[in-house]
């Protein structure tokens, strides 16, 4: 998989493994700086360095994101 | 020799009327005696009669991803009803050991997998089994904190890997796992090749954080003298083989410095022995050594342990009956 849009996410970061498959990454990076190694898969750090894993990480993490925002706007629309 | 010596006994063939208990079906094997099935109910005899044998000491070497595909629980039991006295394993099998211990799984899968598409999802094959990669990572992190805590109680000393996986059984809860299993029952268990598995990597994370405190410290040395020193205290010594690898060669070597030699050897392998290596190598190439007695009770099986292993445990354990008890050898005395 090419990184979508060639934007920059823990996801598609060279220093990621999963940690909970799609929604969080675990950095072995942060965990060496003593910092909270666990992530989210779309969030971002700094330390952001491209080595494409051909993984589905991000494309998982954003149809979760994008399930979540229509969930929560039918949600709005049934309030309204 | 005569002839009749030669054609002795006739081959019974195998009869299958009702229902039959596994000790029944490795009877039946016993009667054909023939190919696997004759190998496989020698291998019950000798492994009956090392564990009936008070004087003797058994080993159990455990080589290939039989953690993984299912024999974790088994391990363990026969760890808590003395039925092994010292186990021998590599790496890989004690880092799925403690996978499962630490709350992750081993998932049934398929060897004809799209191992691309696994990829892709981060999940890893061994075989037909397949394993997140989240479990390993889990374990990871897992491992940090519980290596602190063991280097914080062992300050300026260096342990081996018996005493590794001793702290490492004492911290996790899981009574399915044969870690625990050995911590609780005072069982030694050897990880020779501890670097060549997860619990390298896991070590390299431990240490490379950057406000570490103590460095867990291993000295693979340690653990010659005290194995030598098991087979050596023992009056007789037996040993389980499965798969082969540094695990038998690190029980044989024990058998062979302590100038004891096996008395019984039961190897279940698929390996072959022309290209050299340990794991097909015959019992035969092993008494050269000195590692296995001329006259040892000895059988190679040549089949998967996945199957062969519970059969033959099975079958031991009907014959042994519910009461039988056995005391515990191998401990440091």
């Amino acid at each position: 998989m090419k990184i979508v849009d060639n934007k920059k996410f823990c996801g598609n970061c060279g220093n990621h493994t999963v940690y909970h498959f799609p929604d969080k990454i675990f950095c072995g990076r942060r965990l060496e700086a003593d910092m909270d190694p666990v992530m989210d898969t779309l969030g971002r750090c700094g330390d952001w360095h491209l080595a494409d894993q051909e993984c589905y990480c991000v494309r998982e993490a954003m149809k979760n994101k994008e399930g979540e925002a229509t969930k929560s706007s039918s949600v709005k629309a049934a309030k309204l | 020799m005569r002839r009749e010596d030669i054609i002795a006994e006739q081959v019974q063939h195998i009869k299958i009327n009702g229902k039959l208990s596994v000790d029944e079906l490795i009877q039946e094997f016993s009667g054909s005696g023939s190919f696997g099935a004759g190998r496989l109910s020698t291998a019950c005899n000798i492994y009956e009669r090392m564990v009936r044998d008070e004087s003797c000491t058994v080993f159990l070497a455990l080589a290939g991803a039989v953690v993984p595909a299912g024999l974790r629980s088994l391990v363990a039991d026969l760890v808590r009803k003395r039925l092994i006295d010292v186990v021998v394993s590599t790496g890989a099998n004690m880092v799925h050991d403690t996978i499962e211990a630490v709350g992750g799984h081993h998932y049934k899968g398929h060897w004809l997998a799209d191992d691309f598409l696994l990829y892709k999802y981060h999940v890893y094959r061994i075989y037909d089994v397949f394993v997140p990669e989240e479990d390993f990572v889990k374990l990871d992190y897992a491992l940090t904190k519980i290596f602190d805590k063991i280097a914080d109680e062992n300050v300026g000393r260096a342990l081996s890997s018996q005493d590794f996986a001793r702290e490492l059984g004492s911290k996790l809860s899981d009574s399915n796992s044969i870690l625990r299993a050995a911590y609780e029952t005072g069982t030694p268990l050897f990880i020779p090749a501890v670097r060549d598995s997860e619990f390298g990597f896991a070590h390299w994370l431990h240490a490379s954080r950057k406000n570490v405190k103590n460095v867990l410290m291993l000295d693979a040395f340690k653990d010659v003298p005290e194995i030598v020193g098991l087979c050596k205290r023992s009056a007789k010594n037996g040993m389980i083989v499965i798969g082969g690898g540094v695990p038998r060669n690190t029980v044989q070597s024990a058998a062979l410095a302590s100038k004891k030699g096996m008395d019984y050897a039961v190897v279940i392998t698929m390996d072959r022995p022309e290209t050299g290596g340990l794991s097909g190598s015959t019992l035969e190439e092993t008494v050269s050594w000195g590692k296995v007695k001329d006259q040892a009770d000895k059988v190679m099986v040549f089949a998967d342990a996945m199957i062969v292993f519970p059969l033959m445990i099975a079958s031991v354990v009907e014959r042994l009956g519910d009461n039988f008890e056995r005391a515990a050898h191998g401990k440091e005395s």
